[in-house]
C-alpha cells in the first residue's frame, strides 16, 4: 500500500447555512410552498444565508506522512475533520479514506453516565469500530494506560472530567487505525498525563500510519508532522513544509492585527535573520531590521520600539524589552538599520521575533511590521523547562567520619 | 483486518439505486458494526434496570395496566350493552396489549434517540441507523419476558394453544419491522423537526383508541371494522388474537353475520396488508433515513 495516498482530499466544497435551519415542522411548510412555487435553487449556488466554509481544498496523505492543518478560527479546519470522518457529506467533490480511521477527536461522547467505566470501554470501542474481542485483547492496556484500575466497575458518572477523559483517551488511542485523525486532545488530563498521551500520539504518528493533525498548537505540528496545508477563510492559503505554513500563519496573523487602526510615526520595511540557521539552544542569533522614523515622530517614546519573542508552542511571550533599554537610540528622522542580537537559553522549539510600538490613541502596545520565526534546535545546552537560568552548581560533601561511622 | 472504504462523494456523482442502497445499508453498515449494535442495545437494557425499583416487573407493568384499563372499559360497555365480560375478551386484550406497549415503548425511545445521542451524532462516525434500530430491540427485550409471562398466564384465562398459534412469531416479526420502520423515519423525522416528538406523543397517547387493543373491529359494524383495519397494525393484532386465543388460521377468511350485514372479521388479504406495510414500510423509511444521513450533523 506504501505510496498510494490513504487519505484523499480532492477538491471539496462545503456549504453551510447561517442561522436556523427548519427546526419545526411548522417552518416546513411555508419553505415547501415556496419550492413549489418555483423559486428552488441548484446546489451549487449560495442563498442569502449560506456561505462556503470550505472552498476547493485537495490534499492527499500517504503512509509515512503526516498532514498538519493549521489555521486561525473559522478557517474551516473542523469542518475538513468532520468531512474526512464521514460526518458531513462534500457538497462537491470527494474525499475518501481507506481503512479504518482512528479519531482522536472528543473522545469520551459515547460514554454513558450510568454504565461502568469497564462497560463504558466496550460501548466506546464499538462506537470506534473495534470488535469486542479486539477490545477484550487490549482492555488491560487500556485501563493501564488511563490509570484507573480501582475505579473500572465504578459507573462513570462518579468520575472525575480528568478520569473521564483519560479513559476516552486511552480508549481511542488504542484502536491501532490504518488512518489516523487527531484534532486537539491533548488537552487531556493533568500535566504528566498530558505528556503521556504527547507521546502516545507521537508513537501512532511515527509508526507509519498516514496521520491528519488539527491544531492551535503550532509546535506540535512543527514537531510531528512532515508537510503542513494553511487554510484561511475555508481556503488552501499556504502548503508546503510545517515551518513555512506556520510562518505563513503568523504573518497573516501579524497582518491581521496591524490592521487596528493606530498611526505610528515608525515604520519597518524588513526583518531578518542574518545569522546561520538552524539556531541552536543556547546560541545567539543576529537580526536585522531596516525602517523609516516619520516626521510625526517628536518625542523619544514616539522613537521607540518593543523586541518580542513569542514561543510559538504556547504563543507565550517570553522576551520583550525596548529597544532603548536595549541601549538603541533612534535617529530623529530618516531610514535607519538595527542589527539585533539574541541569545537563545530557551528550549528547543519554534520561535518568533515580533516588534511592537506605543499606539498613543489606544493607550497599548501594538504588533507591527514585519516578524520572523525560527526553529531552535537542541545544541550544546542540554536542559528541559523554558529558559535555560545558567546554573551555577557547587557539590561540597557535609559529611563527616563520625556520622559515616554511626551508619 | 478487511479494508474499509470511507467515501463521502457528492450524492448525485454516486449512482443510487435501490438495490446498491439496501444493499450498503445491509452489509457496509450494518453488519459492519454489528457489534456496535449489539452495545447500544445491552447499554439500553442496562440503563434500564440500573438504579430502578421495578426491575424486571416493569417489562410487565406496562402491557398489565393497559390489560387492566381495557378490562375496565369493556365491564362499562358490557354494562351498558347487558353482556357481561368473557375471560376470552380479557385474553385477547393480553395477547394485543403486549405488542402495543412494544410499540409504543419502542416508538417513545427511538424518537427521540438520534437527538439524545447529540454529541455522537456530531462526533464520531457510525451509521445512525443503530441508534433508532437498538431502542427498538432493547424494547423487544422488555416484550421477550411480557410475552414469556403472557404465554404463561393464558392457559390460565382458558387459551387452549393449538396449531394456528404459530402464527405468533411470524406476527411478532411483521410487528417488528413495523416499529423498526416507524422508529427509523420517526427518529429521522424528529432529528430534522424538534416538534415531531410532541406530536408522537400524541398520537401514541391517543392511539390505543384507534388501534383495536381494548376492543375487537366488529364492534364496529361492517363499515367500521374494514375502517378499523386500515391501521398498519390492526391486522396483525387482531391477527395475533385470532390465531393465539380463537384459534383460527389465518389464510381462511372469517365472516361474523350480524342483524347489520355480514362482518368481515378476519381475511387473508388484512394479513397481506399489515405485511405490506411491514416490509415497504421499513424498506422506505430506511432509504429515507440513509439518503438523509448526511445531513445529520449539520442539522442536529
Amino acid at each position: 500500500m506504501t505510496g498510494t495516498p490513504r487519505i484523499e482530499f480532492d477538491q471539496v466544497w462545503k456549504k453551510f447555512a447561517r442561522g436556523e435551519l427548519h427546526d419545526s415542522l411548522r417552518d416546513l411548510v411555508p419553505a415547501a410552498v415556496r419550492r413549489l412555487a418555483g423559486r428552488g435553487r441548484a446546489r451549487d449556488e449560495l442563498s442569502g444565508e449560506e456561505f462556503w466554509a470550505v472552498r476547493d481544498v485537495s490534499f492527499e496523505v500517504r503512509p509515512g506522512e503526516a498532514l498538519g492543518i493549521l489555521g486561525p478560527n473559522g478557517a474551516g479546519k473542523s469542518t475538513i475533520l468532520k468531512l474526512l470522518t464521514r460526518i458531513l457529506v462534500p457538497t462537491r467533490g470527494r474525499c475518501a479514506i481507506t481503512g479504518r480511521a482512528g479519531a482522536l477527536i472528543e473522545v469520551s461522547a459515547g460514554f454513558h453516565p450510568d454504565l461502568t467505566g469497564r462497560e463504558n470501554v466496550f460501548l466506546q470501542g464499538a462506537i470506534l469500530g473495534m470488535k469486542r474481542r479486539e477490545i477484550t485483547r487490549r482492555f488491560d492496556e487500556i485501563v493501564a494506560f488511563a490509570e484507573i484500575d480501582a475505579f473500572i466497575d465504578t459507573p462513570v458518572k462518579r468520575y472525575s472530567n480528568g478520569m473521564n477523559a483519560r479513559l476516552g483517551f486511552a480508549i481511542a488511542a488504542h484502536i491501532s487505525p490504518d488512518v489516523l485523525v487527531i484534532d486537539e486532545v491533548l488537552s487531556v488530563g493533568d500535566m504528566r498525563f498530558q505528556q503521556k498521551a504527547f507521546d502516545r500520539i507521537q508513537e501512532m504518528c511515527t509508526s507509519g500510519i498516514p496521520v491528519v493533525l488539527v491544531s492551535h498548537q503550532l509546535e506540535r505540528i512543527a514537531s510531528l508532522c512532515t508537510h503542513a496545508v494553511l487554510l484561511e477563510r475555508g481556503r488552501v492559503a499556504r502548503r508546503g513544509t510545517p515551518t513555512e505554513c506556520i510562518e505563513a500563519y503568523l504573518e497573516s496573523s501579524r497582518n491581521g492585527d496591524s490592521t487596528a487602526n493606530h498611526t505610528s510615526a515608525l515604520s519597518f520595511d524588513a526583518l531578518t535573520i542574518e545569522s546561520a540557521l538552524p539556531v541552536r539552544s543556547g546560541e545567539r542569533a543576529l537580526f536585522r531590521l531596516t525602517g523609516t522614523v516619520g516626521d510625526e515622530a517628536t518625542d523619544a517614546a514616539s522613537r521607540d520600539c518593543t523586541l518580542r519573542v513569542r514561543a510559538l508552542s504556547t504563543g507565550r511571550l517570553i522576551f520583550s524589552a525596548a529597544a532603548s533599554a536595549c541601549g538603541a537610540v533612534l535617529p530623529a528622522r530618516g531610514p535607519f538599520e538595527m542589527d539585533v542580537e539574541l541569545q537563545f537559553n530557551v528550549a528547543p522549539g519554534v520561535y518568533s521575533l515580533e516588534l511592537a510600538v506605543w499606539d498613543a490613541e489606544s493607550q497599548r502596545e501594538v504588533v507591527t511590521g514585519p516578524g520572523v520565526t525560527l526553529q531552535v534546535e537542541a545544541g550544546a545546552l542540554t536542559f528541559s523547562g523554558t529558559s535555560h537560568l545558567l546554573p551555577r552548581v557547587r557539590v561540597a560533601s557535609t559529611q563527616s567520619t563520625a556520622a559515616g561511622a554511626s551508619r | 483486518m478487511t479494508d474499509i472504504v470511507l467515501t463521502s462523494t457528492l450524492p448525485v456523482e454516486r449512482r443510487r439505486s435501490l438495490l446498491g442502497d439496501l444493499h450498503e445499508i445491509a452489509v457496509d453498515e450494518l453488519w459492519k458494526y454489528r457489534e456496535l449494535l449489539y452495545q447500544l442495545i445491552l447499554r439500553d437494557v442496562r440503563i434500564r434496570y440500573k438504579q430502578a425499583v421495578m426491575g424486571f416487573a416493569w417489562a410487565i407493568l406496562m402491557p398489565a395496566l393497559i390489560v387492566a384499563a381495557g378490562t375496565l372499559v369493556r365491564f362499562a360497555m358490557a354494562y351498558v350493552g347487558g353482556g357481561h365480560v368473557a375471560r376470552d375478551a380479557i385474553a385477547g386484550m393480553a395477547v394485543k396489549a403486549l405488542p402495543w406497549a412494544f410499540f409504543v415503548g419502542a416508538i417513545g425511545f427511538a424518537t427521540t434517540s438520534l437527538t439524545g445521542n447529540l454529541p455522537l451524532v456530531s462526533k464520531i462516525y457510525f451509521p445512525r441507523e443503530v441508534l433508532p434500530l437498538s431502542a427498538t430491540f432493547a424494547q423487544s427485550f422488555d416484550s421477550t419476558i411480557g410475552a414469556v409471562t403472557v404465554g404463561i398466564a393464558l392457559p390460565l384465562l382458558g387459551v387452549h394453544y393449538g396449531l394456528t398459534a404459530l402464527w405468533a412469531p411470524v406476527l411478532a416479526v411483521l410487528i417488528f419491522c413495523t416499529t423498526a420502520g416507524a422508529a427509523l423515519f420517526l427518529g429521522c423525522a424528529n432529528l430534522f423537526f424538534r416538534d415531531v416528538k410532541y406530536i408522537v406523543q400524541v398520537l401514541l397517547t391517543f392511539g390505543i383508541f384507534f388501534t383495536p387493543v381494548f376492543f375487537e373491529p366488529r364492534m364496529f359494524g361492517p363499515l367500521g371494522a374494514r375502517a378499523m383495519m386500515l391501521n398498519p397494525l390492526a391486522p396483525l393484532l387482531e391477527g395475533l388474537r385470532l390465531s393465539v386465543v380463537e384459534g383460527h388460521n389465518l389464510l381462511a377468511p372469517l365472516v361474523l353475520a350480524t342483524p347489520k350485514g355480514d362482518v368481515i372479521v378476519w381475511s387473508p388479504w388484512y394479513l397481506a396488508y399489515g405485511a405490506a406495510w411491514a416490509i415497504l414500510g421499513l424498506i422506505a423509511s430506511v432509504l429515507v433515513f440513509h439518503r438523509t444521513e448526511g445531513k445529520f450533523a449539520e442539522y442536529v
